[in-house]
């Protein structure tokens, strides 16, 4: 005890000298500019208008697949406006999939504070998580959550990343602790920055906007949002959904739920998903109803909603829909098509699609293919399309699938009224 | 993963002390333009440490950094300069023909074509498995850029067994003290250049070849090549951890692999990647830190003029779609821009000064200087509420060393930044069941203090 109580006060010093202030140990610690209570939310948003933050906490629980059997997943669930109190309460068994989508703006410090709510299922693990923002630029190890370079949370405990935001675009984020296990196991999700163009305009600066352009969702005359500082308004759109595909191997998530031994070189998907669904859940606009065990009949996960994305897209002729694309899968690539409908991509790894000189490189298509941690974004001109259901769907045609039920998987509908 | 990397330890080090085991500044590889080699037979190691038997290229000649007549994993490297008209001999030490075809070369003549030596096959001319006939390859290396090389018989048995590398092809101009570029033009300049040869294998088909042989059949006897299943997934043919060992005599217990794959560089310079899909799958090869620029596809600028010299058509991406057969060039940079906090930490923690070019970057000390002197925004936990990877220096700064409790870190010899550079499907970033390991490695941002060097 003594040689512990030595290193602790070594550590202490050396932090100290590093002029780092220690946090309680063991307590949850929610790190936030102007936000006196710690549940994440800032007080008074005015005094700081480019601070965000946001309380994630990583654990365990269930999802229904689109076949009705019952998935053990490990993942993230919004601890945003919970108290410190009641966060591992709140957290524990509460894992979502996907992720909650991370929505972020360019020139926002971003600080987000991870808790480790613990395996409720599996008491016998005491695993670490991380965040891992994906594609962020210029990463320093500290705040990207890869653990072999770097730091990971231990169970009861908070560590809150920073990130200063200087790049827009479509990004991912998922837990990259014993990446293999905790990503097939469901702790992914999207993520994107919005471009300061939003709220400049065309041309615009922060001081002086070119309120003609400047983007609906900030309030402006422009169009809904653009996908990236385009200075034309080549990226601009009208509808925006995230669609992360993704996929699920039930045998290994079943041989953690029932502590047998992971099979790493076994492993082979049989749920594709987007946004954490099979086709015909993708379609149901609602959050799915909370998972149920089958063998009691009862909430698996003390009555918590884990699926409340949506994949189904909606929009009026002659919009632009703007899909946000990205692939989590740890086993497979996936080509989507939005069939009928034009795809244009103008992004792809979070940066337009514009070489260094600023040469045009944007596509027209009818396919995007995307390995997993590949992202891109893609509009979809409804211009010339006659109003109806139209499907955006993997063309790799055995993902077409539940498992054993035969239609169904990585598969959507694009409504057009 | 900590008990997994800590045997790197001291193999780690002292690549980094010997400089990756007496690595040049370019690509470990093999000069031309005549290069004498052998198919042979031999066994190499898995991440976790299985042998397989594979096959592979072994140099007939002594080479520094090479092992004389020991077969390899991948083939040896062949760097050729621009325009020199290269020549293969190539002789057959296996039991069943093999041969070399050059995808992306034009011109490649044989020793079949003469009636010199070889047996005509399907793709290309065959050396037979008598150890003493050799087939001559010969084209001109009419375009610079990244290349690779493999067997075109029974190519999809062969490449499985081993029998794969690359080409670089040296530009016009090119001097690896003063004028290191891929293309010859500034868009394809580069401080430091490494290859990443992705390649994987099924360990039954290596089992199955191997009871052939004991059993005196035919190797390719009952090896369904359409029904590979990979297990193993390497880098420059080594798994992680082995990727991160040192290349050559560095690493004594892996003579048939002597490449390694431990990219290092200083913040504000810039690193080449040479990527190439060797084997079956695609691989979504996804690198930590930054985006990059990839400006080269099979060995062509993406030029919008051709011989331009301008990759006006380069993609910013973070992940490097690499497809099989084909072969990318990526420019990476790391300078640590827009953080909003200062690297090397706080001048009251650690004197230090920022003095900014036009770009807004320090070239001596390393740093943004538009960061300098921020502290660090948020408070980071108790050593007691964190789990520590092996390549973590204890300090979120870099070139600063903190306080770790007794048994965690320690790989990070110089307190660099270690970034993650790994296949995204991350099943591939296994050893047959074993986390962590296969197609992954790190990247080196080392801090610009004295005594660090990289060649």
């Amino acid at each position: 005890m003594k040689t512990t109580c030595t290193l602790s006060r070594l550590g202490f010093l050396v932090a100290l000298a590093w002029g780092l202030a220690p946090a309680a140990h063991g307590a949850v610690f929610v790190q936030c500019p102007g936000d006196s209570n710690q549940d994440a939310v800032i007080d008074n948003p005015a005094l700081h208008p480019n601070a965000k933050c946001m309380h994630l906490s990583g654990g365990d629980g269930f999802v229904t697949m689109a076949d009705g059997y019952l998935q053990y997943i490990f993942g993230f669930s919004d601890l945003t406006g919970v108290l410190p109190e009641q966060a591992m309460s709140e957290g524990m068994l509460a894992a979502n999939f996907p992720a909650p989508t991370i929505a972020l703006k360019q020139g926002q410090q971003f600080y987000l504070s991870l808790t480790n709510a613990g395996m409720a299922i599996r008491p016998d693990l005491f695993d670490p998580h991380t965040v891992h923002f994906h594609g962020f630029p210029q990463a320093a190890p500290v705040f990207d959550g890869m653990p072999e370079g770097s730091i990971g949370i231990n169970m009861g405990a908070t560590i809150t990343y920073y990130y200063n935001l200087i790049e827009p675009g479509t990004f991912m984020y998922h837990c990259h602790m014993e990446a293999t296990e905790h990503m097939q196991m469901g702790m992914l999700g999207s993520l994107y920055v919005d471009p300061i163009q939003n709220r400049t305009g065309i041309g615009g600066s922060l001081a002086a906007p070119d309120l003609s352009t400047v983007a609906a969702k900030e309030g402006g005359a422009g169009p809904y949002g653009y996908v990236y500082n385009d200075g034309d308004g080549s990226t601009a759109f009208d509808v925006e959904i995230p669609i992360q595909l993704g996929s699920f191997d039930p045998a290994f998530h079943d041989a953690s739920y029932t502590v047998q031994p992971l099979p790493f070189a076994e492993m082979k998907d049989k749920y594709p998903m987007m946004n954490g669904r099979g086709y015909p859940d993708t379609v149901n606009s609602a959050s799915l109803p909370p998972p149920i065990d089958p063998e009691t009949g009862e909430s698996a996960n003390g009555g918590k909603v884990s699926q409340p994305v949506s994949s189904r897209v909606t929009a009026t002729a002659g919009q632009k829909i703007l899909l946000r694309l990205s692939n989590l899968s740890v086993t497979n690539f996936y080509t989507v098509t939005a069939l009928g409908l034009p795809m244009k991509v103008v992004g792809t790894g979070a940066h337009i699609l514009r070489g260094p000189d600023g040469t045009d490189t944007y596509y027209d298509t009818s396919s995007v293919t995307l390995g997993g941690g590949e992202a891109a974004d893609v509009i979809v001109d409804t211009g010339g399309a006659a109003p109806g259901t139209y499907f955006l769907y993997t063309t790799n045609l055995n993902y077409l699938s539940n498992n054993t039920e035969d239609y169904g998987g990585m598969m959507t509908e694009i409504v057009i009224n | 993963m900590t008990k997994t990397l800590l045997r790197l330890g001291h193999a780690l080090v002292a690549a980094l002390a010997l400089g990756a085991g007496g690595a040049s500044a370019v690509v470990d590889g093999i000069t031309g333009p005549v290069f004498n080699l052998t198919a042979r037979a031999d066994y190499i190691t898995a991440g976790d440490g299985a042998s397989l038997l594979a096959w592979g290229y072994a140099p007939d000649d002594a080479h520094p950094g090479h092992f004389q007549d020991v077969m390899q994993y991948p083939g040896p490297t062949m760097i050729v300069n621009e325009g020199d008209e290269v020549i293969v001999n190539l002789k057959n030490a296996l039991p069943m023909p093999v041969s070399m075809v050059f995808p992306g070369q034009s011109g490649v003549t044989t020793s079949c074509d003469s009636a010199t030596g070889g047996t005509p096959g399907a793709l290309t001319c065959e050396a037979p498995p008598d150890g003493t006939t050799t087939v001559t390859y010969t084209f001109t290396a009419s375009h610079p850029g990244t290349y690779l090389y493999h067997s075109g018989t029974r190519p999809d048995l062969q490449v499985e067994m081993g029998l794969v590398g690359a080409i670089v092809v040296r530009p016009a101009g090119f001097d690896e003290g003063t004028n290191r570029t891929a293309y010859g033009d500034a868009g394809s300049a580069y401080d430091h250049e490494y290859l990443f040869l992705l390649t994987e294998m099924d360990f039954q088909v290596h089992e199955q070849v191997a009871i052939n042989l004991m059993a005196g059949l035919p190797p390719e006897t009952g090896v369904n090549t359409a029904d590979f299943t990979s297990e193993y997934w390497f880098i420059n043919g080594r798994a992680a951890p082995d990727t991160m060992m040192a290349a050559g005599a560095g690493t004594p217990w892996m003579p048939t692999q002597p490449y390694n794959a431990m990219p290092r560089m200083f913040p504000g310079e810039r690193l080449l990647m040479r990527v190439i899909g060797g084997g079956r799958d695609l691989h979504p090869f996804h690198h930590h830190g930054n985006n990059s620029w990839t400006i080269a596809r099979d060995g062509r600028l993406l030029e919008s003029v051709p011989g331009s010299g301008n990759p006006d058509l380069a993609v910013s991406d973070f992940t490097v779609k690499v497809v099989p057969g084909n072969t990318y060039d990526a420019i990476f940079e790391w300078t640590g821009k827009g953080l909003g906090w200062d690297i090397y930490g706080t001048v009251a923690l650690n004197p230090h000064t920022c003095t900014a070019d036009t770009s807004g970057f320090d070239v001596v000390t390393r740093e943004w200087c538009a960061d300098h002197d921020k502290p660090l925004p948020v408070v980071l936990p108790n050593q007691q509420d964190l789990a520590f990877g092996g390549f973590w220096s204890g300090s979120p700064y870099l070139g600063a060393a903190g306080a770790l409790p007794p048994g965690q870190g320690g790989l990070n010899a110089n307190a660099g930044y270690f970034h993650m550079w790994h296949s995204h499907a991350e099943k591939e970033i296994t050893n047959n069941d074993i986390f962590p390991g296969g197609m992954m490695t790190m990247v080196i941002i080392e801090p610009r203090v004295e005594g660090v060097t990289i060649p």
